[in-house]
């Protein structure tokens, strides 16, 4: 294989991974046909997005039995939102919701354009709702928790970029 | 029955409760701050939630984040350990209305032993020993007389609006009372602009002895015996046995009656402790403290009763699993407190544990959060681990206590472990002669 095709692979793996990320996919399986004996065969997946779970991260290293069997799937996770520089952190432990009351609109939506300090969603913690506002404008990426799904402090919410 | 309690602290004691519920089968829930990720409790739990930052006024302090993490995770009820919220009657009020269980006292008895005025003025109603005084300002010499003479001496005359010292003095004797009444007057009036002064009797060297006391918040109570804690350094106890070295069967029994009596009489709930200065056969009260105390499992050593277990029964409303007649003493107990602190300045020590290993064998139990590999981090108390020997008699205890820490290896940072091998070679800790202020004097001649 040449050097040239080799880059043209590394491109084309990596416009499918931009396709993957850019379309909210789990996963894109891709068969090319060079010639005989000449194929290409990609496949890009990432792991369900982890909606963060109670215990989830921390029971990882869990020495005793008691670890229950949601726990494993987030060791697998292909890459972590939380670190990614667009996350919006959760500033305390509480219910998330994505939208002021049940039958309204959502805050916002994957794809929208969001101003510094605009709401993007409610934690309630004591009754209280707590609305949260974008840390910096941009587009909303991602949402990575589910209306009503509990979230603990620093919980990745959004990927805002 | 509550299937799942979460745990509002974190260490030594949060692991505590986990293995009392785990063995009552029911699920426990760790809360931790984003600097205790690693933590043993949150290891040691069915679940765990993040409820904020390091600092513990944003996590194990915040009322909200702890209602919140018992509403997510479905937790019936908290225990809060000792410290952090566990003697704060708001958070037993806020819990009261998220109709979570809060196990312990009632937000009322949190508020009335909480204040040390309203606690003094209930447990003298109930019966119980105070510091014999003047109750209120003493006007003249011959009212300072006949009041001393009452209590008899020595006696401490105080500045009413004094405070760090100043405004006190001691008479030793009676000769001594009219410089005293004198010279305490006119410092209160020199420095505080007041010359009123009260009288108290003057304990010289007084024991702290404190009662166990346990209530099902339905009008019973029973007695633990005492702990003596005497050998403190700041106000902080580092060592505690069960049963007090100097108290006899009878004392016991007349001041655990006294102690059982008063929180029966309020239908007091769950744990508590009475603490006294004892000094030639009489107790004066100091505080009660609503609450676990760090020193509890001396005397679960020499009761043979889980203490937690107890809490967690009573606060689902179930009565007792032991009455008066059930509990008898039976051998000696001691703790000391291993903290992560540098002598001898007793400088917080925090950092990584190179290599930690608990001593074991008959009588030893150890409590601690530590493991081989884990950061001891900066924000948080610096007690780090308890060692819990218990012997038939003391002397056992003793040799237990001497070759437990010749077991015990906690290395990568300091720790008081030292102080306890160099007090081990003491006479007085031998013979169980201190006070309250033998472990401050011996600080000085020997680590000055």
């Amino acid at each position: 294989m040449t050097k040239k095709s080799h880059e043209n692979d590394v491109a084309f793996i990596q416009a499918l991974a931009e396709l993957l990320q850019e379309n909210d996919l789990t996963e894109l399986e891709v068969m090319r046909d060079y010639g005989e004996n000449d194929s290409l065969n990609v496949r890009v997946s990432r792991a369900k997005e982890v909606v963060t779970q109670v215990a989830a991260a921390p029971m990882a290293a869990v020495p005793v039995a008691a670890a229950p069997a949601a726990a494993a799937p987030a060791a697998t996770a292909s890459e972590d939102p939380a670190a990614h520089p667009g996350v919006v952190p959760s500033p305390m432990v509480g219910t998330a919701y994505l939208q002021a009351e049940p039958g309204t609109p959502a805050f916002v939506k994957v794809g929208d354009k969001v101003e510094e300090g605009q709401t993007l969603l409610i934690v309630e913690a004591m009754k209280t709702m707590n609305q949260i506002p974008a840390p910096h404008g941009g587009t909303v990426k991602r949402i990575l928790v589910e209306d009503g799904a509990p979230v603990e402090f620093g919980a990745p919410l959004m990927i805002i970029e | 029955m509550f299937e799942k309690i979460l745990i509002a602290n974190r260490g030594e004691i949060a692991l505590r409760v986990i293995r009392a519920a785990r063995e009552m089968g029911i699920k426990t829930v760790a809360v931790h701050s984003t600097a205790d990720v690693d933590a043993m409790h949150v290891r040691m739990a069915d679940e765990s939630v993040c409820i904020g930052p390091p600092s513990s006024t944003d996590s194990y302090l915040s009322v909200p984040a702890i209602i919140a993490a018992c509403e997510i995770t479905g937790a019936q009820a908290v225990h809060p350990g000792y410290g952090f919220l566990s003697e704060n009657a708001n958070f037993v009020q806020a819990l009261e209305d998220h109709e979570i269980t809060f196990i312990g006292p009632t937000a009322a008895h949190i508020r009335m032993m909480g204040d040390k005025i309203t606690a003094k003025d209930t447990m003298k109603k109930l019966g119980v020993p105070c510091v014999p005084g003047s109750d209120g300002g003493v006007p003249t010499l011959e009212d300072a007389r006949k009041v001393a003479d009452e209590m008899g001496f020595p006696v401490i005359i105080k500045a009413t609006a004094g405070g760090g010292g100043k405004g006190m003095k001691l008479a030793e004797t009676a000769d001594d009372l009219e410089m005293a009444f004198k010279t305490a007057r006119s410092e209160g009036k020199v420095n505080f602009g007041n010359d009123e002064v009260y009288i108290e009797k003057y304990l010289g060297k007084p024991r702290h002895i404190e009662v166990q006391v346990f209530g099902d918040g339905k009008g019973t109570a029973v007695h633990l015996g005492e702990r003596d804690c005497s050998l403190q350094r700041r106000h902080q106890k580092v060592f505690e046995e069960a049963p007090g070295p100097c108290i006899t069967p009878e004392l016991r029994a007349q001041i655990g009656k006294v102690c059982s009596d008063a929180v029966a009489g309020i239908d007091y709930i769950g744990a508590g402790t009475i603490e006294f200065l004892y000094e030639d056969g009489e107790f004066y009260f100091i505080e009660m403290n609503t609450r676990l105390q760090v020193e509890h499992p001396v005397t679960e050593a020499v009761f043979g009763v889980d203490l937690v277990r107890e809490q967690i029964r009573v606060a689902e409303g179930l009565p007792m699993s032991f009455t008066q007649d059930d509990l008898e003493v039976s051998g000696h107990s001691i703790e000391i407190r291993i903290n992560a602190e540098k002598l001898p300045n007793f400088s917080p020590c925090p950092g990584k544990i190179t290599q930690y290993h608990a001593p074991g064998g008959l009588g030893v139990r150890m409590d601690s959060a530590l493991y081989d590999g884990y950061s001891i981090p900066p924000y948080y108390d610096s007690l780090i681990g308890k060692l819990i020997v218990t012997g038939r008699d003391r002397p056992e205890a003793l040799a237990r206590l001497n070759r437990a820490l010749g077991e015990l290896i906690v290395d990568g940072v300091d720790t008081t472990i030292p102080l306890f091998n160099a007090l081990l070679e003491e006479p007085d800790i031998h013979t169980g002669d201190y006070d309250i202020h033998w472990l401050e004097r011996w600080l000085d001649k020997n680590m000055g």
